[in-house]
C-alpha cells in the first residue's frame, strides 16, 4: 500500500465555554491516500467538521488543540506550521468546499474574479492567463455557458451553480487533497447528485484525496472507499466502506445503520369520510421590477389550481424541491396564509373565506408542526407556558390544575417527562423540542395535523424516533397527516398516498408505493433516482 | 453549545432518551449565561462598579455628601481644595487631619491667597453630625465623614458663594441620573410602542409611522434643542422647567429605539413561533405581550445603557450654556456653569470638578453596556 497523503494521529480539541470546558474532538486518528475517499461519517457533535478544521487550522479562537495532536501532510509535520506557512499550503495543496453555497461566494465580486484571485495568490501570473485557467475549470465544472458566467455575480446564479463554482475554486491550484464538508446538503436532492457525481469524476481524473464529511448515509455507501464513523468526538469504527456497510461491528454503526427510515404505513380504511380537501387552489404572489418609470409586474404563481383531498387517518405526503410551492400550499391549506382564488373545506366546512376571529373554533381542530424545532418555540417561555398557551387562549380547561392534566397528558404521548414542564426549550436537544412541538399541537387534541418537514432538521437516528412516534400517534388519536417533505425515504415510511410538486404544479399524485416504485413522470423519475440510487 | 449537548445526550433509544432528559439538568438558564458572560468581561464589571457607585451616590447624597446643597460658608469664598494629612510634621503617622486655611492679601496685586495654616488644625472622623438630610420622609444629620470639631472642610473647594463643590457634585448626580433615566425611560416606551406596532402590524401603519419617525431624525438637533428651550417660561417653577426640558429630549430621541425594534420586530413576526401562535388561535394582543416583546427584552436594556450616557452629555452640555436645569437645582451641567468664563476658570479650576465625574460615569455606563452586549448576543456560542 502506498504511503497515506494525510495523516491524523490523536487530535485533541477542546472549546473553552462560559460554562466549562468542551471536549469536541477527543484523540481522532485517521488517514488517507491519493486518489482514496475517505468519509467521515457522524450526528451533529460528533466533531468531524471540527476535525476537518483542524487539519486546516482554521478553528475557532475558543479552541484549543491538544499537544499531542500530529497531523502530517505529504510527509511533513503540518501542525507545527506557522500562520503563514498554512496560508500558502490553504487552497493550494489542501483545499475545502463547505456546506453553504449561499454565503460562502463573495456577493460583491463577479465569481471569475473570485476563482482568478484564488490562482493569482498562489502561482505568480498575468490576470488574463488567471481568466484562461478560470474558464478552463469552469468547462471541468461543467458550469452550462462558461463565457458568460465569468462576469456574472453570485446571485445570478442557483444554488447548484455556485457550489459548482465553489468546486472550481477548489480545483483551482490542483490541490493533492480536497476536505469536502457536507457539500450537498443545502442542495436539492436531484442536484446534489449531480454534485457528487461531478465530484467523483474529478477525483479522479485528478488523482485527489478527498475528505467527505456527511451525515448522510446513502452518500457514503455509493462514493467512499474508506469510512470512519465518529461519535462524541471519537472514531468508533473504521474500515472499508462495502465491509463497514455489509458487517458493522460496533452497536453505535449498527443504530445508524439501522435507522434508515423504514417501514410501511398502517393500512388505510378506505370508507374514511374526507377531513379536507381544496379545490382549485391558487397562490399569486406579485412581484415589482424595473426602475422607477419602467416598472413591471410580474406574477409568480406558487401554487397554480391544486386540488388535493385528505381521508380521515390519511397521512398525505407532498414531496418536492425547494420552490416547488409545497410550504406554500400547506400552510395556506391551515389559512396560516392568504389564499388568491379557490376554496378549501374542513369537515365539509368552507373555511378559506373565514377572518382570524370566524377561525378560531378551527383552530384547536388543525394544528401544525414546524420544521425547525430551534425557532418554532419560544425561547423566554418554559415548556409549561408553551404548552399552556393553546389551552388558555381557546379557555380548555378551567382550572391551572386541569391544564396541567392536559399538558402532562401530552408529554407522555410524546414520551417527555413531565418535569420537562419547568424547563426552558434550549435545555432540550433537536428531537426532544421537535417532541416537545408537537406536544403543542397534541395538547389541543386536533383532529388533522400539518407536518411541515418535521425531521428535516434532526439527526437521522432521532428522524427514525420521531417517525415511529407520528406514526404510533396517529394511530393512538385517529389523526390524519399532511406531511411535507423533500425526503422520499420518509415519505415512503409514513405516507399513503403522495403529491410530488414542481414549478407550483402536481405533477404526479397516487399511492406511495405506486409512485415511488414506477412513477410515470420524468422529474418523478428523477427525484426517485437522486434520493435512491445518489450517483447514477 | 446547548443544543451540542443535547445532541450529545441523546441516547439511542427511546426509553433511554427519557432517562436522559432528566440528567439534562446542567443545562444554565438565559440570564445565568448571561451573567457568566458578562463576569468575565474585566472591562463591563469595572463598568458595573462604576455604576453602582454613580448610583449610590445619586442614591445616598445626603450621607456622601458632608453639607447640604445651598449650606454657604461665607468665610470662604473661591476657598481652594484642601488635601487630607496622614503624617505629622514630624513625620510621624497621624490619625487623618486636614489644616485650616489662612487668608493672605497680596499687597501689590491685591489678590487674595490661601496658605494652610499649621496652627488650625482638625481631625477627621467618619460618621460625623452635620446639616439635616431626608431620605424617604426620614430627617437624618450623620454623614459619611467630616471634622470632630464641626469646623468646614472642603475637599474639593468651594465656588463663589461658599458652598462646598464636592458636597454639589454629589446633588448634583441626582438631578443629572434623574434626568438620564426619565428621558431614557420615556423614550423607550415612547418608542418601543411605537417601534413594535409599526413592525407588527405593518402595512399603511407602518409607512405612516416610519415616515414620522424620519420626519423627528431629520431634525437638526441642537438648534432645535435651543430653539424649544427658548420658548420655555422662564419665570415657571425649576421642577415644571425641568420636567419640561426633559420632554423635549424625549421628543427627539423615541425616533431611534422605534425604528430599531421595528426591524427586530419584523423578523420576530416571521419566527416560527409567533406563526404557531397564530395557529393555536391566539389574539394579537397575546402574541405581542407574550411572544414579541419579551425578546426584545434583551436589545431595549442594551440600548438603554447605552443612552443613559448620551443623556447626561447632553443635559451638562445645554446646562452648562445655562439653557437645560435652572437654579436652584443643581446638577453637574448647573455646576459647570459658574466656570464658563475664562478668569472664574484661572481663578477656581477646582469647579471642573463635575467633568470628572461626567467622564466617570459616561464610561462607565458604556463600558457596562458595552459588556451586556456582548453578554447576551444570542450567537456568542463561548
Amino acid at each position: 500500500m502506498t504511503e497515506p497523503l494525510l495523516k491524523v494521529e490523536n487530535v485533541v480539541v477542546d472549546f473553552r465555554t462560559v460554562a466549562g470546558t468542551v471536549n469536541a474532538v477527543r484523540g481522532v486518528s485517521y488517514e488517507v491516500a491519493r486518489g482514496e475517499t475517505l468519509a467521515v461519517v457522524g450526528e451533529s457533535g460528533s466533531g468531524k467538521s471540527v476535525t476537518a478544521r483542524a487539519i486546516m487550522s482554521m478553528l475557532a479562537e475558543n479552541a484549543i488543540v491538544g499537544a499531542e495532536s500530529r497531523i502530517t501532510f505529504d510527509g511533513k509535520d503540518i501542525s507545527t506550521f506557522s500562520e503563514l506557512e498554512m496560508q500558502r499550503l490553504r487552497g493550494n495543496q489542501i483545499s475545502m468546499i463547505f456546506q453553504e453555497p449561499l454565503t460562502s461566494l463573495n456577493p460583491i465580486y463577479r465569481v471569475g474574479d473570485q476563482v482568478a484571485e484564488i490562482i493569482l495568490t498562489h502561482r505568480p501570473m498575468s490576470k488574463k492567463a488567471a481568466m484562461a485557467e478560470v474558464l478552463k475549470l469552469f468547462e471541468e465544472v461543467r458550469l452550462p455557458n462558461p463565457e458568460a458566467r465569468l462576469s456574472q455575480y453570485p446571485h445570478e446564479m442557483s444554488g447548484g451553480q455556485r457550489q459548482r463554482v465553489m468546486i472550481a475554486m477548489a480545483l483551482a491550484n490542483k490541490p493533492d487533497l480536497l476536505i469536502a464538508d457536507e457539500p450537498t446538503t443545502a442542495l436539492d436532492v436531484t442536484v446534489q447528485a449531480e454534485i457528487l457525481g461531478l465530484l467523483k469524476e474529478l477525483q479522479r481524473s485528478h488523482n485527489m484525496a478527498v475528505i467527505l464529511i456527511t451525515h448522510d448515509l446513502t452518500v457514503v455507501e455509493k462514493t467512499s472507499d474508506k469510512v470512519v464513523v465518529m461519535r462524541y468526538g471519537e472514531v468508533v469504527e473504521r474500515g472499508l466502506t462495502d465491509v463497514v456497510f455489509a458487517n458493522p461491528q460496533h452497536p453505535y454503526t449498527q443504530h445508524l445503520l439501522a435507522s434508515e427510515p423504514k417501514g410501511k404505513p398502517d393500512a388505510l380504511d378506505p370508507s374514511a369520510p374526507v377531513v379536507m380537501s381544496s379545490d382549485k387552489l391558487r397562490k399569486v404572489y406579485n412581484t415589482q421590477y424595473g426602475g422607477f418609470f419602467s416598472r413591471k409586474n410580474y406574477e409568480l404563481v406558487a401554487v397554480d389550481d391544486i386540488s388535493a383531498t385528505l381521508h380521515k387517518g390519511e397521512t398525505l405526503g407532498i414531496v418536492g424541491e425547494s420552490g416547488s410551492g409545497k410550504t406554500t400550499l400547506a400552510m395556506s391549506l391551515v389559512r396560516l396564509q392568504e389564499v388568491t382564488s379557490g376554496a378549501i373545506y374542513f369537515d365539509g366546512d368552507r373555511i378559506d373565506q373565514l377572518d382570524r376571529a370566524a377561525m378560531r373554533p378551527y383552530r384547536t381542530r388543525i394544528q401544525v408542526v414546524f420544521q425547525d424545532p430551534f425557532s418554532s418555540l419560544n425561547p423566554r417561555m418554559i415548556v409549561r407556558q408553551i404548552l399552556e398557551e393553546g389551552l388558555i387562549v381557546n379557555g380548555i380547561g378551567k382550572t391551572a390544575a386541569e391544564r396541567e392534566a392536559l399538558i402532562k397528558q401530552a408529554l407522555a404521548d410524546v414520551q417527555m417527562p413531565a418535569d420537562a414542564m419547568q424547563r426552558f426549550p434550549h435545555e432540550f436537544s433537536g428531537g426532544q423540542r421537535q417532541r416537545i412541538a408537537i406536544a403543542r399541537a397534541l395538547v389541543l387534541q386536533p383532529e388533522f395535523i400539518l407536518l411541515d418537514e418535521p425531521t428535516s432538521a434532526l439527526d437521522l437516528s432521532i428522524q427514525a424516533q420521531i417517525i415511529d412516534l407520528l406514526r404510533e400517534l396517529r394511530r393512538k388519536h385517529d389523526l390524519s397527516y399532511l406531511f411535507i417533505s423533500h425526503d422520499l425515504k420518509v415519505i415512503r415510511a409514513l405516507c399513503h398516498n403522495v403529491i410530488v410538486m414542481q414549478h407550483g404544479q402536481v405533477v404526479e399524485e397516487g399511492p406511495t408505493e405506486q409512485v415511488l416504485s414506477s412513477p410515470t413522470n420524468e422529474y418523478t423519475q428523477r427525484l426517485v433516482d437522486a434520493a435512491f440510487n445518489v450517483v447514477a | 453549545m446547548q443544543h451540542w449537548r443535547g445532541v450529545k445526550q441523546m441516547s439511542t433509544t427511546t426509553i433511554n432518551m427519557n432517562a436522559e432528559a432528566n440528567q439534562n439538568t446542567s443545562g444554565l438558564s438565559y440570564w445565568q449565561l448571561v451573567r457568566r458572560r458578562f463576569m468575565r468581561n474585566r472591562y463591563g464589571v469595572a463598568g458595573l462598579i462604576g455604576c453602582i457607585f454613580v448610583l449610590c451616590s445619586a442614591i445616598f447624597a445626603g450621607f456622601i455628601a458632608p453639607y447640604g446643597v445651598e449650606s454657604k460658608d461665607r468665610k470662604a469664598i473661591y476657598h481652594p481644595p484642601q488635601s487630607i494629612n496622614f503624617f505629622n510634621e514630624d513625620g510621624s503617622l497621624a490619625r487623618p487631619y486636614i489644616l485650616g486655611f489662612a487668608e493672605e492679601m497680596d499687597m501689590n496685586t491685591f489678590e487674595i491667597t490661601f496658605v494652610p495654616d499649621p496652627s488650625d488644625r482638625h481631625d477627621l472622623s467618619l460618621f460625623v453630625d452635620g446639616d439635616s438630610w431626608s431620605f424617604l420622609g426620614m430627617e437624618f444629620s450623620t454623614h459619611l465623614f467630616g471634622t470632630t470639631s464641626g469646623a468646614k472642610f472642603h475637599l474639593l473647594g468651594t465656588d463663589s458663594l461658599g458652598r462646598d463643590v464636592f458636597s454639589r457634585m454629589i446633588w448634583g448626580t441626582r438631578i443629572t441620573l434623574l434626568m438620564g433615566i426619565l428621558v431614557m425611560g420615556a423614550a423607550l416606551v415612547i418608542g418601543t410602542s411605537v417601534g413594535v406596532a409599526s413592525g407588527y402590524y405593518g402595512g399603511r401603519f407602518d409607512l405612516v409611522t416610519q415616515r414620522i419617525v424620519e420626519f423627528v431624525k431629520s431634525f437638526p438637533d441642537l438648534p432645535l434643542y435651543l430653539a424649544l428651550v427658548a420658548i420655555l417660561p422662564r419665570r415657571a417653577e425649576p421642577m415644571t422647567i425641568f420636567i419640561m426640558f426633559a420632554a423635549i429630549l424625549v421628543l427627539l430621541r423615541w425616533a431611534d429605539i422605534s425604528r430599531e425594534l421595528r426591524g427586530k420586530v419584523i423578523a420576530l413576526r416571521s419566527m416560527e413561533y409567533v406563526r404557531a401562535a397564530v395557529s393555536v388561535g391566539a389574539s394579537d394582543k397575546r402574541i405581542l405581550a407574550r411572544h414579541i416583546v419579551p425578546n426584545t427584552s434583551s436589545h431595549m436594556i442594551v440600548w438603554a445603557t447605552y443612552q443613559l450616557p448620551e443623556v447626561i452629555l447632553l443635559e451638562s452640555f445645554l446646562s452648562f450654556l445655562g439653557v437645560g436645569v435652572q437654579a436652584p437645582m443643581v446638577s453637574w451641567g448647573t455646576m459647570l456653569n459658574q466656570v464658563r468664563d475664562f478668569q472664574s476658570f484661572a481663578a477656581a479650576p477646582w469647579l471642573m470638578a463635575p467633568v470628572a465625574m461626567i467622564i466617570i460615569s459616561v464610561l462607565a455606563f458604556n463600558a457596562f453596556g458595552d459588556g451586556m452586549r456582548d453578554a447576551m448576543d444570542p450567537y456568542a456560542n463561548d
